[in-house]
């Protein structure tokens, strides 16, 4: 290269050592996401202390008389003021397969606890359609009572005398127990109730009395929660449980959904009461929704749901609970 | 330009300001006797000086042009791989707004708004892999992205199966894949928009106006320093053929000077217009589907009405602030059917409610919405398009002036040579 020629070559190395410096970036890292805050999660039972203890708390406030047609409804009373609304408001589920769930078919919520839901509206209205449902959780069945969200909530909640401080229950409506789900694999080694679950992840949905009660029966197991018993299900297909536990009802429904989810036959290890919430101040719509389930005796419509929604799954038969009044306000 | 006003020695007897200066230096030029100056060897430096410096700067003046060009034309790249962006994070919520809508009318759902569902994953997909090979930078995380869309189609269609079998679990799957979605997924796209927008406007200002004006600058410095130089040895104030390179050296930084700043101020024209209007044409986009989506959510989560619509309120918010004049009516037209959506579910009217949301015919949600997704398309389109198109004009001229700076700059080192080369034969 001629003397001349050098400082040419120094300015295209300068150049393309320039021109080979532009373009690249750095990789794109995105911000890590912000945490989501997560508090403890509320126990199913409120930390309130019964007065009685030993009573029944399936005890509710006996029917005054005969149930008044829906046009002859007690002026001032809870149900006139439903009635003037034009609709019945109920807390429900929309993901408790049998009992109460979307029919992605119709887009209606059915099942057993629909059907009671149904029963009060036609004695209030006539019209067994007259109501708006509000789909809640397990957690907000209580909440939503005491706030007045909703006149009555039909939600497979268990009547015990912690909640009855907060609260009030119809009679009790049917009589579940708590069981266990578990996987196919599991059964056949054996794994067939509450008492072999140590070590098996088990879940329940929180602010459930069955939370509490698989806390209390099965301290081995690994206990995980959800937000309620489809996220369970969830939980149970993605493999992160291998077992739920639940009310008999709600496990029926779970199985017909999986395949692989068996439900074995076993003893239940609770007695799950279900009765109707209703706003502690209503003790009137609690007299009232008694008296329609006494007519649901009557009438039959109570063993026709029965065997409609719950009997081909649990294949047993049942009769309505006898219902136990002399609660006083 | 004459040799007879600068190659001929002074009169003899003419004390020149040079001469002044420095008594020692002999009339025309010679050194002084005792002196030891080497006047050859001293002409020779300032040669090569002026030389070097008028091809440096001819060549630098050149590279800074070429460098503004190319970073004009990586503003476009990045223009284009930003709204890519923003079109990935559309098309998604275009898709889970129509997923979670289906959901409300069961198996039963709609074929059309089904093939748009498909159509519009189909479209956040190849807009991915698109993105990727635009952007090396990128690729990692759209990798992650496509994972997560991956993961959300998966999610989608176990739902789907579920919800045809008539299992209420179907419904769990298609809200926890939204949830994922926004969790997972938007971060992401998040983090590929902020680096995006940033790399494009970091570039839209490489345009290098003063770095070529102070490269003119100490050209045109070293210029007058040699032809001072050559002026105290000489009795010419002015050596033409440095003065000619001097000027020439000028007039070619000022209009450089003055090119780029005008592209400047034509990006940051786009960075304000049609650039600002494609972002936030596509923020509206995404937000408006993010919105419906929930009431669709509000919808399946039966009577939620009171904890849903504040969050419906909140994506609105977004699209009352980032919707263009060309689809703010069409957005108007959403919300007043939405408004009817929200006022049948509030009275207890669900089913209605639900027809209202879930009629593909005029008069419901779900026909408005989609006549301002298209239109909002197009307007991202067309405005993203404007803009790269104007980023990557303005080559020609570009890459006139380079062509014009280098060969000024060889030319001006012509003209030095030359000019001190009539002093050197002068001197012999």
């Amino acid at each position: 290269m001629s003397r001349r020629a050098r400082p040419l070559a120094a300015l295209a190395v300068v150049a393309a050592l320039a021109l080979g410096a532009c373009g690249g970036y750095d990789e794109t890292v995105p911000k890590p996401p912000k945490p989501v805050a997560g508090g403890p999660v509320a126990s199913a039972t409120p930390p309130a202390t019964c007065p009685d203890p030993t009573a029944d708390p399936t005890r509710s406030y006996e029917p005054t008389g005969a149930l008044p047609a829906p046009e002859d409804l007690p002026p001032g009373s809870t149900m006139a003021a439903i009635r003037k609304r034009g609709r019945l408001i109920a807390g429900v589920s929309a993901d408790t397969y049998l009992l109460a769930s979307n029919n992605p078919f119709t887009g209606q919520i059915e099942g057993f606890d629909i059907d009671m839901v149904e029963r009060v509206a036609k004695a209030i209205f006539g019209d067994p359609k007259a109501y708006e449902l509000k789909v809640i959780t397990a957690g907000d069945r209580l909440k939503v009572l005491q706030e007045g969200t909703v006149d009555i909530v039909v939600r497979n909640m268990t009547i015990n005398c912690a909640r009855w401080q907060s609260i009030a229950f119809s009679a009790e409506y049917y009589r579940s127990g708590q069981k266990i789900l578990v996987r196919q694999d599991l059964a056949d080694k054996g794994v067939d109730s509450v008492a072999e679950l140590k070590g098996v992840s088990v879940c329940a949905p929180t602010g459930t009395s069955s939370l509490d009660n698989i806390r209390e029966q099965a301290p081995d197991a690994v206990i995980k929660e959800a937000a309620n018993h489809t996220g369970c299900l969830a939980l149970f297909q993605q493999g992160t449980v291998a077992a739920i536990t639940g009310d008999d009802t709600v496990l029926a429904g779970l199985a017909e959904q999986d395949p692989y989810a068996v439900v074995p036959p076993q003893e239940t290890f609770t007695d799950e009461p279900y009765g109707i919430g209703v706003n502690k101040e209503n003790d009137d719509l609690v007299r009232f929704v008694n008296g329609v389930l006494e007519r649901m005796r009557a009438d039959g419509s109570w063993q026709e749901s029965y065997a409609r929604w719950l009997q081909p799954a649990l294949n047993v038969p049942a009769t309505q609970p006898k219902p136990v009044y002399g609660r006083t306000p | 330009m004459s040799q007879a006003t600068q190659g001929r020695p002074a009169p003899a007897g003419v004390v020149t300001p040079a001469s002044r200066v420095r008594s020692q230096v002999a009339i025309a030029g010679k050194p002084a006797p005792g002196t030891v100056e080497d006047v050859p060897r001293l002409l020779n430096r300032l040669q090569v000086l002026g030389v070097a410096t008028c091809v440096v700067f001819g060549v630098v003046a050149a590279l800074l042009q070429l460098l503004a060009w190319q970073a004009s034309g990586r503003a476009a790249d990045n223009t284009e791989q930003l709204v890519r962006v923003q079109q990935i994070q559309s098309s998604l919520f275009r898709a889970d707004a129509l997923a979670t809508n289906a959901f409300l009318v069961g198996g039963l759902e709609n074929a059309e708004q089904r093939a748009e569902y498909d159509a519009a994953l189909d479209q956040a997909l190849r807009q991915i892999a698109d993105a990727a090979d635009a952007q090396p930078a990128d690729r990692k995380v759209l990798a992650d992205l496509n994972t997560e869309v991956a993961a959300y189609a998966t999610a989608i269609t176990q739902a789907r199966d579920n919800n045809r079998q008539g299992f209420p679990i179907g419904s769990l799957y298609l809200q926890q894949a939204g949830v994922q979605l926004r969790a997972d997924a938007v971060p992401i796209l998040q983090g590929l928009s902020d680096a995006n927008t940033e790399r494009a406007t970091d570039e839209m200002g490489g345009q290098n106006t003063l770095p070529l004006f102070l490269v003119g600058l100490a050209a045109v410095a070293v210029l007058w320093w040699v032809n001072r130089e050559l002026a105290k040895r000489f009795r010419r104030r002015v050596n033409v053929g440095v003065a000619v390179a001097a000027l020439a050296i000028t007039v070619v930084t000022l209009v450089a000077v003055v090119v780029s700043a005008g592209t400047s101020s034509k990006h940051d024209g786009l960075r304000d217009g049609s650039l600002t209007l494609a972002i936030d044409e596509s923020a509206a986009r995404t937000a408006a589907n993010d919105a419906k989506a929930e009431e669709s959510l509000r919808l399946i989560a039966r009577g939620s009405g009171a904890t849903a619509e504040p969050k419906w309120q909140e994506k609105a918010a977004v699209v009352d602030d980032n919707a263009s004049r060309e689809t703010r009516l069409l957005w108007q037209d959403y919300v007043a059917l939405h408004d009817g959506v929200v006022a049948s579910d509030d009275e207890g009217d669900w089913n209605e409610a639900v027809r209202l949301a879930t009629t593909t015919d005029s008069g419901g949600t779900s026909a408005a919405l989609t006549a301002f997704d298209q239109a909002s398309q197009e307007v991202v389109s067309d405005a993203a398009e404007s803009t790269a198109d104007s980023l990557r004009s303005g080559g020609v001229v570009a890459w006139m002036l380079m062509i014009v700076a280098l060969l000024a700059g060889l030319g001006a080192a012509a003209t030095v040579a030359w000019g001190v080369g009539q002093r050197r034969k002068e001197y012999a």
